[in-house]
């Protein structure tokens, strides 16, 4: 239950501290390539920091692999919203809007490995 | 020896055990059973700070090696709690000084992540194992998700600079290095997984296929 809740806490606390950075450092106006591509340096950033930070007590594979996807890849999605500034207008709606993707990403990637999970090749020996 | 890799993970062992709270809880069951299976003389290689000592079945005879001295130091304390012998060597998984058919079980924990020249380090081991012998591996691989797997190998060139590479393909290299796959089995995703593998008898060596 502790890792549980901890791998849920660990992914809305990756996408809020990303959609924070993201929205700071991209305003509206500026070139949607160059803002995903600062949205995914952004992310990369954050998940590698805070993902470490947070491994100790959550585990490196648990934390890391849904940090990666939820900083990088919400990272260039949060860039581009803020590039034409399509919503989310204040910061605490943007914070709202990156937890929400986290926990999303920590939950379909419990349910993925629910499905992988298991042996793959077994000659019976 | 490789002074590199060496260098990398004696630095990397002043923080190793800082990980091992959330490790052993979370995989320590799936290291556990895959070492019920070790059987006879047993090569245990990279590791590391010893910690997965405690995962071990008792009263093995073990041989445990790491590139890292410090590394080592750290393990020497975790032996004595062992009920078993582990004697601890510092020796290069690419350059073993066993001779050959020396072991029945080898036993790797997230290695085959870490070593520069896998399949050399890998024919090494099929090379150190008695025909018939087994090695059993708990490492991590790069995924087969699309999404996932481009991640990995997007940011291997950053992690590996002070970790592991996150995108080998070990699975296959362990086929590659001669061995059969006799289990493969997903223990996180398709990330993380125990491998089992056998040198078969036949005594072909691929070692020795370009002499």
């Amino acid at each position: 239950m502790f890792f549980t809740i901890g791998d849920y806490i660990a992914g809305a606390l990756i996408g809020i501290v990303t959609a924070l950075a993201v929205r700071v450092a991209v305003s509206p106006g500026m070139d949607m390539v160059i803002a995903i591509l600062l949205g995914l340096g952004i992310g990369m950033l954050v998940h590698l920091l805070v993902g470490l930070l947070l491994s100790p007590l959550l585990g490196m594979f648990e934390t890391m692999m849904p940090a990666a996807l939820t900083g990088m890849y919400g990272g260039m999605l949060f860039g581009m919203r803020d590039s034409i500034a399509a919503g989310s207008a204040t910061l605490r709606a943007a914070a709202t809007v990156g937890a929400l993707f986290g926990l999303i990403v920590v939950m379909a990637m419990k349910m993925y490995d629910r499905v992988l999970r298991g042996t793959v090749i077994d000659t019976g020996e | 020896m490789d002074t590199r890799t060496q260098r990398k993970w004696d630095d990397a062992s002043r923080t190793f055990d800082l990980f091992s709270f959330a490790e052993d809880r979370r995989l320590g069951p799936g290291k556990r059973k895959l070492f019920e299976k070790i059987q006879g003389r047993t090569l245990l290689v990279a590791a590391g700070t010893g910690n997965d000592f405690k995962f071990l079945p008792p009263g093995l005879e073990v041989t445990a090696i790491d590139i890292s001295p410090k590394m080592l130091a750290k393990a020497a304390r975790k032996t004595a709690a062992y009920d078993g012998t582990i004697e601890l060597l510092q020796m290069d998984v690419c350059e073993l000084a066993f001779p050959s058919a020396s072991f029945d079980t080898v036993a790797t924990v997230c290695t085959f992540c870490s070593v520069p020249r896998p399949i050399v380090g890998l024919r090494e081991l099929h090379r150190v194992l008695k025909p018939g012998g087994q090695i059993l591996m708990f490492e991590h691989v790069r995924s087969a998700i699309g999404p996932l797997g481009i991640l990995m190998d997007f940011m291997t060139p950053i992690v590996s600079r002070f970790g592991p590479e996150i995108n080998r393909d070990t699975v296959g290299n362990v086929q590659k290095a001669g061995f059969r796959l006799r289990r493969v089995e997903n223990v996180y995703l398709d990330v993380l997984k125990a491998i089992e593998a056998v040198k078969d008898g036949s005594g072909w060596d691929p070692a020795n296929r370009a002499a």
